[in-house]
């Protein structure tokens, strides 16, 4: 009920024209906020730069969550105190984190100048945020810092499940760790990364409070992403209708990306069993 | 949170129906019945010693009218958040808060979507107000706001660096320059260039020095006019030529206050609010600060308008206990206090007595400010207006265009909107 209620109530407000500025004028107009959303480069361009974060962020964070994950399963002192301590950035609210973030990356004060500086690297004294592509930097490692722990706990539990004997008797036979950990660990552990891959993919689709704190879409619209854009939408053009019709075409996409996962699963799950 | 606010949206909707209803039904017999306690809601930004003010002169309206309690609601600090949160509310239908602190660039789209209250019927004397002020508050000739205190963005300079104050702005570059020559840490000018609303407000004093406008008289736009062309390029050039430093451009007012308290800014761009705290002891530029009308070049002297202005919620309860807090808040002796304690500059002239110019010298030269106040455009549309100036605006500081291309496009995507199908 509580989720359905929005849901339905968001998919007939897509159908009218509901402009808060306009009272009185709300009509239904069928499927035109639709035609004028999806012929609307401004809209494509957003969801353009929106697939590109996705792909950048979530294998970024695939990988370093992988590594992340092996590393805590070794058998290590104060281990338990190692993987409760990982999920602190998980933990703290993402606002909260991109503001700390952009303060590292601020140009006169920021940690991450001092750091370049003392390292004798290029990058000091760089305005990362006036550059339309270097722009990016923050918000994927603000992203990437946040969500990565999510993942290595995911696969952590994935990695627990495969018993020890049959690395043991792949030694046995020869294998080298790199071998046993492509033809062992890895399809082993498909689907734990399957359930990783969707929730991290799903969410950055929707990503917009790292966006809406570090760089408010800008410099111009170079990190316009599309929740950005509905946002906008809702309550700077205080447009209830389009804004509406954008929300139904993100969750639209967000459903055929996890059907794509789950079919993806599905045929590997074949493979395993 | 999306989901949620339309949930809220719809659901209170009904339940502000319903209490309308009641209340309705209830105005009959009511009426007779005079001395009854009545609950106000009153919405407001501010912290330390803004929210102090507010509580001093919300303790003496209630002193004065026992029976009416104000419950203050304090928005977040930060203007977009608590912008959003009143959005909420008002369009949800509900009947608090009754009375709200608005931006003055707010009520023309309260009032577009009836959310807020026409004052007119309340008869209200604005005489004594800065007439930029009540403009902003106007919307198809009706007032909506009333005046609570005046803001605006004008150009500080160091006295001690600069001997007279520059006119022009090629004058201000001269200056900027001899000080950074003897001084090679100095930087010429600090002002706001990150995407958001006060590069926009920093954008007007340059314009409206130049001759431009946003939109003309008759409320077309004129982004990309020949003055507007130039007044960016100035800006941008600031930038490009080590002027403004590069950072500048992620700079909002804390960043530019900070860069011109610590001395490091012969020049810089804010509002008034900077005043007391470069005067405050310890302070690295005490008594060495003037604060002055931006420079002109073939236009007028343009200090953008900001402050705040108090308007009413169109479904309260108690619309005249509304508008009793509204003119005490509007009063000229409130006011006055309200510059002691929080130095909010007042937005009527007869609260500028000797008193106040005695303790608080500054408002002197700022009052010097407030007579070219410029408000920004007053439509329910400025937001998406601002939207794209703010996006040109940056586009042009991080290199990605020229400005002449960049207001082009502002230009089209302006009328868009005003055409009403923009994006």
């Amino acid at each position: 009920m509580i989720s359905l209620y929005p849901l339905v109530y968001n998919v007939v407000l897509s159908t009218r024209y509901d402009v808060l500025t306009q009272p009185g004028t709300s009509h239904f107009v069928g499927l035109g906020n639709y035609q004028q959303i999806l012929s609307n480069a401004h809209f494509w361009a957003d969801m353009g730069r929106t697939g590109i974060f996705m792909v950048v962020s979530v294998t970024l964070e695939f990988v370093a969550g992988l590594i992340l994950a092996l590393v805590v399963h070794q058998q290590f002192k104060a281990r338990g105190l190692v993987r409760a301590s990982i999920l602190i950035p998980w933990a703290i609210p993402t606002a909260v984190s991109a503001l700390l973030w952009k303060m590292f990356f601020d140009t006169r004060s920021g940690f991450v100048d001092f750091a370049l500086h003392a390292l004798h690297l290029p990058g000091a004294n760089m305005v990362w945020f006036n550059s339309p592509t270097l722009a990016w930097v923050p918000i994927i490692v603000s992203d990437m810092w946040k969500n990565t722990p999510f993942i290595a706990l995911l696969l952590l539990a994935g990695l627990q499940t495969i018993p020890l004997e049959i690395y043991e008797s792949a030694r046995m036979d020869g294998a080298s760790a790199w071998q046993s950990f492509r033809s062992l660990t890895l399809p082993l552990l498909r689907p734990a990364i399957m359930v990783a891959l969707i929730f991290r993919t799903l969410s950055a689709l929707l990503v917009f409070d790292v966006v809406y704190v570090l760089t408010g879409g800008g410099p111009g619209q170079s990190t316009e992403v599309i929740a950005y854009y509905d946002w906008y939408k809702y309550l700077v053009s205080l447009n209830f209708g389009v804004g509406a019709t954008v929300a139904v075409i993100i969750t639209i996409f967000a459903l055929a990306l996890a059907a794509l996962y789950v079919r993806l699963l599905q045929q590997r799950g074949e493979f395993l069993s | 949170m999306r989901e949620l606010t339309k949930f809220r949206r719809s659901s209170l909707g009904v339940l502000g129906a319903a209490t309308l209803t009641l209340t309705l039904a209830g105005c009959g017999s009511s009426t007779s019945a005079v001395a009854h306690n009545v609950t106000l809601v009153f919405a407001t930004q501010g912290l330390g010693t803004e929210a102090q003010a507010t509580n001093a002169a919300v303790a003496a309206f209630e002193k004065i009218h026992p029976h009416i309690h104000v419950q203050i609601e304090t928005l977040s600090a930060s203007s977009n958040n608590a912008y959003q949160s009143l959005v909420t509310d008002l369009a949800s239908g509900s009947a608090t808060p009754d009375v709200i602190t608005s931006d003055v660039i707010w009520p023309a789209t309260f009032a577009a979507a009836k959310w807020i209250m026409p004052l007119n019927q309340f008869h209200p004397k604005l005489s004594a107000f800065f007439p930029g002020m009540v403009k902003a508050g106007v919307y198809h000739n009706e007032l909506y706001a009333m005046p609570w205190f005046i803001n605006v963005e004008g150009l500080y300079y160091r006295t001690d660096l600069v001997k007279t104050p520059p006119t022009t702005f090629a004058q201000l570059i001269s200056d900027a320059k001899s000080a950074m020559s003897k001084n090679p840490k100095l930087m010429g000018l600090a002002f706001e260039g990150n995407k958001y609303e006060g590069a926009v407000t920093v954008f007007q004093d340059v314009s409206g020095g130049f001759g431009g406008a946003f939109l003309n008289a008759q409320g077309k736009p004129v982004i990309n006019s020949p003055q507007n062309i130039e007044a960016l390029t100035w800006l941008d050039n600031a930038l490009k030529t080590g002027l403004t430093p590069q950072a500048a451009t992620t700079w909002e007012e804390g960043n530019v206050q900070q860069a011109f308290l610590s001395g490091d800014a012969v020049f810089a761009t804010n509002w008034p609010y900077l005043y007391p705290l470069a005067e405050q002891t310890g302070s690295a530029v005490k008594g060495k600060v003037g604060f002055v009308p931006p420079p002109v070049q073939n236009g007028t002297p343009t200090a953008s308008l900001g402050g705040d202005s108090l308007v009413i919620n169109k479904n309260t309860k108690y619309p005249q206990q509304a508008w009793e807090l509204v003119q005490y808040l509007t009063s000229a002796s409130t006011m006055m206090h309200r510059a002691l304690i929080s130095g909010d500059p007042p937005a009527r002239t007869d609260a500028y007595t000797a008193s106040l110019l005695k303790t608080a010298p500054w408002f002197k030269q700022e009052e010097a400010v407030y007579k070219y106040a410029t408000p920004r455009p007053v439509t329910p549309l400025y937001p998406q207006i601002s939207a794209k100036i703010q996006e040109a605006l940056s586009a042009v500081y991080s290199g990605q265009t020229t400005p002449t291309k960049a207001l082009d496009q502002a230009q089209q995507a302006i009328q868009a909107i005003l055409n009403n199908n923009g994006n």
